[in-house]
C-alpha cells in the first residue's frame, strides 16, 4: 500500500511509469513521510489529470492547469483554492464521486450540495427564469459552455491506423502531436462546444465480453441515460471521445490489446513488436475471453460527463446565446409588461464574451454570436422553446399563431 | 517626448500584464478571510423578544435577501481558534442559507437593546467566549455555531450534520511522529505510517482505489452488483 502517493505535500513523490507502482529510487522517502497531509489538486492530479496517458488527454476538464489555476478556467479551484475532496467527499477513503467513464461510485457529487436548487439568488430579475432553468439543465451547460478551455484536449483516436514507424508526426495548431505509431492518428481540440443530451445520471456501457452490435456505424462504450419527456433528466453536456478500435469478428466482443512490455523478452506487447494479432491473443489470454483470430476495427464514442472547468458566473451564456428568438427583441415584452428600469441588453444578451476569450488565445472566433447554443431540436424540441413551448409547458393560448 | 510616453505606457502594460499572471484572488474569499479575523465588541443587552415576535418584526421592518450584502463567509474566528486549534476554516455560503431558509430570525434570533444597532449582529457580536461568569446563560460561539447549524440541518434532512461534513481537520506535524532510518525503503515506509494508522488501511483495502472495482449503482442492468471497475470489467477506447 502507497500512502506517499495521495499524502504527499511536497511534490517531491515520484513513481516512474513502468516500475510496478514502487516510488522513484532517486528520492528522500523519510523527508517526504514526515511531511504528510491531505490529498490535494496535485495528488489527486497526479493520476487524474494524465488519464488516457497524458495531462488533459483523456478529461477535456482536467489538465495540470488546475495546479494554479485562473479564475476563467476553473472558478472553485481558481481563486478559492478549493481541493478535490472538498466537493469529493471522503469519508474512510472511500471517494464520493460519479464518473462517466468507469462504473464504480462510491458517493455521489453534485452542483446542488452546496448551490442547492434554487442556486439564483443574486436579486436579479432573472433568478426565477434561471432557478427554472436549473431544473431542466445541468449547471454546466451555462456556466461551462466550453470544454478544454485551458489545454486542449484528445477528442479522436484512431487505432487502426497504428504501427507506420515511418509515418512523421505532424503538430497540429495546438502543438499537438497527429500521429503516433504506438497508439494511432489523434485529433485534439481545445475550447470546444460539448455534445449536449438528456442525463438521468444513469449510463449505460459496454463491459469487456459484452455482445455489441456489429451493424452499427458506431457503438457507444458509455452513453447517459435520460429522456426530453423524463421530469428527472437534465439537458447535460459532454466530451465526446471518439475513437477506432478492434472487436473480435467472430465473438462480437471487444478486444483487449497487451500494449506495454512486460520486460525486455516480451514479444507479443504491441508497443514493442507492432503485431496486433499476438497483441489480442496475448490481453484476451490475460482477461480470460477467447479470441478468434479475426477482428475488425469499429468507432466507437465514450460519453464523458462535464463536471469541472466552471467558469466564473459572468461568463455564464446568456438568454440569447440560446433563444434565437430573443435576438431582435429590445425589451421583455413578448411576455411582461414593459418596465423602463429593466435593462433587456444587460440581462438578456450579457454572457460568454467569447470575443474577450478570443483576445485571450483561445479557439472560439467561431462561437462569437453563435445563438441556438445547445441545438434544441437535436434535443427533442421542435425549436426554441420560447416559440414551441418547452418539454412540459405549454405557452398561452394562441400564443404559437403570432410567430 | 513622445517617445519617453510610448517607453513608459508599454512599461506600465507590461507589468500590468504580468500583475495579471498574478494567480487570481477571489474578492469575496479575501473579504471573508479579513472578517474571519475580526473579534467585534460584545453585545452585552439583547432584545428579548418571543421568536415569533422577532420573526415579525424583522419582516415588518422589510429585511429581505436583497440586503443580504455579504454573501460568503469562512468561520474561522479568533475567538474560537485561541482555545482550541483543530481545524480549518468553514466555507459557509450566508445568502444561500439565507434564501433557503427566507426567515432571518432562523439565526439571527435577538437583536441587540440598543434601539440604534442594527437589526441583524453577527453571531460573534453576542456569542464569543464560552462560560463567561459575567453572563451565565450566553453560550459561546463554538456552541452557537455547533447548535444553530446541526439543528437545523437535522430539523431539514439537509445538509452536514457530523464534523467532516463541514471541517478540515488540520493534520498535527508528522516531523517528530515519524520514526524512520535514513533512506527507507518503501516498505518500511508503508509500515511506519501503519504503525498508527492501522484503521485506515483496513478502510483503503475496501475501496475502488485499492480494488480497481467497487459497486455500479448508476450503471442499468446493472445497479445491484459490485465487480464491476477499471481493474475488471471496465472498456475504454483511448
Amino acid at each position: 500500500m502507497d500512502c506517499l502517493v495521495c499524502h504527499d505535500t511536497t511534490g517531491k513523490y515520484k513513481k516512474p511509469g513502468p516500475d510496478a507502482g514502487m516510488p522513484a529510487k532517486d528520492i528522500d522517502l523519510k523527508l517526504i513521510a514526515q511531511n504528510v497531509g491531505h490529498s490535494s489538486r496535485a495528488t489527486c492530479g497526479a493520476c487524474h489529470f494524465n488519464g488516457g496517458g497524458g495531462d488533459a488527454v483523456k478529461h477535456a476538464d482536467l489538465s495540470r492547469q488546475l495546479l494554479k489555476p485562473n479564475r476563467s478556467c476553473d472558478i472553485h479551484m481558481g481563486g478559492y483554492d478549493f481541493t478535490c475532496t472538498e466537493c469529493h467527499e471522503t469519508r474512510n477513503h472511500k471517494i464520493a464521486g460519479r464518473s462517466s467513464s468507469v462504473p464504480v461510485v462510491e458517493g455521489k457529487v453534485t452542483c446542488i450540495q452546496c448551490h442547492s436548487e434554487e442556486p439564483h439568488y443574486c436579486g436579479s430579475v432573472l433568478d426565477h427564469h434561471l432557478n427554472n432553468h436549473a431544473k431542466t439543465l445541468d449547471c454546466n451547460v451555462c456556466h461551462s459552455p466550453v470544454f478544454a478551455k485551458c489545454k486542449p484536449t484528445k477528442t479522436w483516436w484512431d487505432w487502426s491506423k497504428a504501427g507506420d514507424k515511418n509515418r512523421k508526426p505532424k503538430k497540429d495548431k495546438f502543438g499537438q502531436p497527429d500521429y503516433d505509431a504506438k497508439k494511432g492518428e489523434f485529433k485534439w481540440e481545445e475550447s470546444v462546444v460539448p455534445d449536449y443530451a438528456w442525463d438521468s445520471g444513469y449510463m449505460k456501457r459496454v463491459f469487456i465480453g459484452d455482445k455489441v452490435d456489429m451493424n452499427s456505424d458506431v457503438i457507444n462504450l458509455t452513453e447517459p441515460v435520460g429522456s426530453i419527456h423524463d421530469p428527472a433528466s437534465k439537458i447535460t453536456p459532454f466530451k465526446i471521445m471518439r475513437a477506432v478500435q478492434a472487436v473480435d469478428a467472430d465473438n462480437e466482443y471487444f478486444l483487449i490489446p497487451h500494449l506495454w512490455p512486460r520486460n525486455k523478452q516480451d514479444d507479443t506487447a504491441y508497443w514493442k513488436n507492432f503485431d496486433w494479432e499476438k497483441a489480442f491473443q496475448d490481453g484476451m489470454d490475460a482477461v480470460g475471453l477467447e479470441y478468434s483470430g479475426a477482428f475488425k476495427w469499429k468507432e466507437t464514442w465514450m460519453y464523458w460527463r462535464l463536471d469541472h472547468e466552471v467558469m466564473p458566473a459572468d461568463m455564464a451564456l446568456s438568454c440569447v446565446q440560446c433563444h434565437d428568438s430573443l435576438k431582435g427583441d429590445k425589451t421583455c415584452n413578448r411576455c411582461h409588461q414593459d418596465n423602463r428600469d429593466v435593462d433587456f441588453k444587460k440581462i438578456a444578451h450579457k454572457g460568454t464574451d467569447f470575443s474577450f476569450m478570443k483576445s485571450q488565445g483561445r479557439d472560439v472566433e467561431h462561437l462569437i454570436e453563435k445563438t441556438d447554443y445547445i441545438n434544441f431540436k437535436a434535443l427533442g424540441y421542435k425549436g426554441d422553446p420560447i416559440l414551441h413551448g418547452g418539454r412540459f409547458k405549454k405557452l398561452p393560448m394562441g400564443y404559437e399563431k403570432k410567430e | 517626448m513622445i517617445k519617453k510616453i510610448v517607453f513608459f505606457s508599454s512599461l506600465v502594460l507590461l507589468t500590468s500584464g504580468l500583475c495579471r499572471a498574478e494567480v487570481w484572488k477571489a474578492p469575496d474569499q479575501e473579504r471573508a478571510k479579513e472578517r474571519s479575523k475580526q473579534v467585534v465588541p460584545f453585545i452585552k443587552e439583547y432584545k428579548d423578544d418571543h421568536k415569533i415576535a422577532r420573526k415579525m418584526s424583522l419582516m415588518d421592518a422589510g429585511i429581505s435577501l436583497n440586503d443580504v450584502q455579504d454573501v460568503y463567509f469562512l468561520m474561522d474566528s479568533p475567538i474560537i481558534k485561541d482555545r482550541e486549534d483543530h481545524y480549518g476554516p468553514v466555507r459557509f455560503s450566508h445568502k444561500r442559507h439565507a434564501n433557503l431558509a427566507k426567515d432571518c430570525s432562523k439565526c439571527h434570533h435577538f437583536r441587540p437593546k440598543d434601539e440604534a444597532a442594527l437589526e441583524t449582529t453577527r453571531c460573534s457580536a453576542c456569542h464569543q467566549d464560552a462560560f463567561n461568569p459575567e453572563y451565565p446563560e450566553r453560550i459561546g460561539l463554538k456552541a452557537a455555531y455547533h447548535q444553530q447549524c446541526i439543528q437545523c440541518h437535522q430539523e431539514q434532512a439537509k445538509g452536514p450534520v457530523d464534523c467532516k461534513g463541514c471541517h478540515l481537520q488540520n493534520v498535527p506535524d508528522h516531523k517528530q511522529l515519524v520514526q524512520l532510518p535514513d533512506n527507507p525503503d518503501p516498505f518500511q515506509v508503508t509500515a511506519e505510517c501503519l504503525r498508527c494508522h492501522d484503521a485506515q488501511a483496513e478502510d483503503m483495502l475496501t475501496t475502488a482505489h485499492w480494488l480497481w472495482k467497487g459497486p455500479s449503482p448508476y450503471t442499468t442492468g446493472h445497479g445491484k452488483e459490485v465487480m464491476h471497475g477499471k481493474g475488471t470489467t471496465a472498456l475504454n477506447n483511448y
